[in-house]
């Protein structure tokens, strides 16, 4: 799998010294290839770096990061924009998100926490790769594992379990994931797992300990910690806004 | 004659003690008045003496009717100058333009003070009253015109800038006091002058001057001062903060990093002050991040959290947990020194309320507290409205759930059976989602 190339836009230089230092890009194949501090040279960067991840702050001067988007969004149809936003332009992610960004998160930053966010983009590319491999025949060991995973959420799952039920070692598996997704096993089980809770949440009425325990969580506020940390928000509140929407 | 002097010295005074007695703010306007005052009064009194004496003629020695004359006139001059210098920095205040009459009209006193106390005097006996005479009489009539014109002028100069009310009050007052020395230089027996002089300075004192006024101008001087404090920008707060934080964390502490991450969220959060119902989710997290900052600065303090998941969504008055738990720590726990427990619980309860308690292990109510406290919550409308003291955040906690989600709501505390006190707050179920 090759390195994802990175690049950074932010006007504060603290912000991007952050990013490049405070987070390991390493352990999550990604290397940093650029910054820019205003949205010109934004869109200069994005058009001769060619990046695969764009981490991109919206209040940004001369032209702002929404701006840059929807103008390189034409040229570069695959790059994955993460928007990183201040509370105080918090309004501004509704319409971010009409430009089909990746993610957004919120400012103040928690670098070790963006690893999620990485995690999460990159299990959306593999699941965009393997429904454009469906038809065909030969099945991947990955794929018949994460079909097992998504039945069986709410149960207790470790390597162990999925080595027993798949006949393999448990230190393959783990690498398999690492080749085939580019992240590690529990990452990926939490990103299944979120995206379980999520839909309960908006489709049932069940309760928030319920849910939980469907989304294999024992413990309702293990999984509100969880749930707040990779949404932003927490499960009612995640619930509320959906409904409000409507 | 000497009754009239009698009342207008009581009136002054009395003006002066009021005026001197209230809380007011030292600008040069202010100090102006004190010192017209005291001059005021001082020329009245020796109006009073000046009467008496002159219509003692034969008793009083010479030398000390001159004198006491000399200082009526000589205090009535400075009078009329304050007068002056009091408009003119009224004109300035109003107008911002700066005084530059100032010169002309000092060297007027000093020349007219001069003449006062130079020039020969004698005293004119007539059936209706006696009066002095003599060429130092010149002297008060021409500087009442002098600085009467003077005022007249800056008034009329400025009127458009001017409030209209005082425009009229002390436009009219220098009319009634140009008046009375009209009739004084005219008729020499009335001896009125003092009258004109208390009016004007009435007029300044019922117009600018009285406690009303100052305290009106006082509380607008306060309330700008807050109003300029809360415009420092919050987010310029937490955007520096936030830099601190990473370059602390750049920095290889993560400690700080972490703390000031916590404090970043406290402001973040509480930033949102404008809105008047939050989730009880937003409530929990700004508690939440006090919390740890207080946990951190106080190690042997513990927290403890059983919030019914379900009520996250559930809709409460903003800002109605972080002071009740300031308060359970300020009066509870920091006499313990902050060693024990905060545990804070939400749950719905029978009738499809919801009950937020927060429950301390600290020393509980001394003897009488509880009834007051009960007291002041349940007649909470009755209090007058606070800015400080103790009770003022759990008054305004109260205040605020009972206008927000009804009567029937509240706070309330009761004592544990152990140690400590709890604090229970009903709120209304309705605005959650099934």
């Amino acid at each position: 799998m090759n390195k994802l190339r990175v690049l950074l836009i932010d006007d504060e230089i603290m912000i991007r010294e952050g990013f490049k230092r405070l987070f390991d890009w390493e352990a999550h194949d990604c290397e940093v290839v650029g910054e820019a501090a205003d949205g010109m040279e934004a869109l200069a960067k994005i058009d001769s770096l060619n990046p695969d991840i764009v981490i991109m702050d919206i209040n940004i001067p001369i032209m702002n990061g929404l701006k840059v988007i929807q103008t390189s969004r034409i040229k570069h149809p695959d790059v994955a924009f993460v928007i990183v936003s201040g509370y105080d332009d918090f309004s501004y992610c509704r319409e971010a998100l009409r430009l089909q960004i990746t993610d957004y998160i919120l400012k103040p930053v928690n670098y070790e926490e963006f690893g999620s966010c990485i995690d999460n983009l990159k299990i959306a590319l593999f699941r965009r790769e393997s429904s454009k491999q469906e038809d065909r025949h030969e099945e991947r060991t990955i794929l018949g594992i994460t079909r097992y995973l998504q039945e069986h959420l709410d149960e207790e799952i470790t390597l162990y379990v999925l080595a027993e039920q798949f006949h393999l070692n448990p230190q393959y598996i783990s690498q398999l994931f690492k080749s085939e997704i580019g992240v590690n096993f529990l990452a990926y089980l939490t990103n299944i797992r979120m995206e379980r809770a999520k839909k309960l949440l908006l489709s049932t009425s069940l309760s928030i300990s319920d849910i939980s325990e469907q989304s294999g969580y024992g413990d309702y506020r293990v999984f509100t910690k969880v749930f707040k940390k990779t949404e932003g928000v927490t499960p009612s509140q995640y619930r509320r806004d959906f409904l409000d929407r409507q | 004659m000497l009754r009239m002097e009698i009342a207008l010295f009581s009136v002054v005074a009395f003006v002066a003690y009021i005026y001197f007695s209230a809380e007011k703010e030292r600008a040069p306007l202010h100090r102006t008045f004190s010192v017209l005052l005291v001059a005021v009064l001082a020329n009245l009194m020796f109006d009073g003496i000046t009467v008496y004496t002159v219509h003692h003629l034969e008793t009083i020695p010479r030398l000390l009717n001159d004198a006491v004359h000399r200082l009526f006139l000589g205090s009535m001059v400075l009078t009329i100058y304050l007068f002056y210098q009091y408009i003119a920095i009224l004109v300035e205040t109003q107008t911002g333009k700066p005084r530059r009459l100032d010169l002309p009209a000092a060297i007027f006193l000093l020349i007219a003070q001069l003449c006062n106390y130079l020039l020969p005097i004698s005293y004119t006996v007539t059936d209706k009253g006696n009066y002095s005479s003599g060429p130092y009489m010149y002297v008060p009539y021409a500087a009442v015109v002098f600085y009467l014109l003077l005022c007249a002028g800056l008034l009329a100069v400025n009127r458009k800038q001017i409030n209209k009310k005082e425009k009229y009050t002390i436009g009219i007052a220098l009319t009634i006091e140009f008046t009375v020395c009209a009739l004084q230089a005219l008729f020499h027996t009335w001896l009125i002058s003092g009258m004109g002089i208390t009016l004007m300075t009435l007029s300044f004192y019922l117009t600018l001057e009285n406690p009303e006024a100052l305290r009106a101008e006082l509380t607008e001087q306060k309330m700008s001062m807050l109003y300029l404090k809360s415009q420092v920008n919050p987010h310029f707060l937490y955007n520096t903060l936030d830099t601190i934080r990473i370059q602390a964390q750049l920095n290889g502490d993560t400690k700080v990093a972490e703390l000031l991450m916590r404090l970043v969220d406290f402001f973040r959060l509480s930033v949102k002050i404008d809105r008047q119902m939050v989730t009880l989710d937003d409530e929990m997290e700004l508690l939440e991040a006090y919390m740890e900052l207080m946990c951190y600065r106080y190690p042997e303090l513990h927290c403890e959290y059983d919030i019914d998941p379900d009520l996250g969504a559930a809709k409460v008055p903003n800002f109605i947990l972080q002071p009740i738990v300031e308060n359970s720590l300020l009066h509870g726990l920091k006499n313990k020194g902050y060693r024990g427990e905060i545990i804070i619980s939400a749950k719905e309860t029978d009738e499809d309320n919801i009950e937020i308690c927060v429950r301390d292990t600290g020393n509980g109510f001394e003897n009488g507290r509880k009834d007051a406290i009960d007291k002041m919550l349940q007649n909470y409308a009755r209090q007058a409205p606070k800015l400080t003291g103790n009770s003022v955040g759990i008054l305004n906690v109260q205040k605020r759930i009972k206008l927000l989600c009804g009567r029937e709501y509240g706070l309330s505390y009761t004592e544990n059976e152990d140690s400590g006190v709890t604090a229970h707050i009903l709120l209304p179920m309705k605005e959650k989602i099934k």
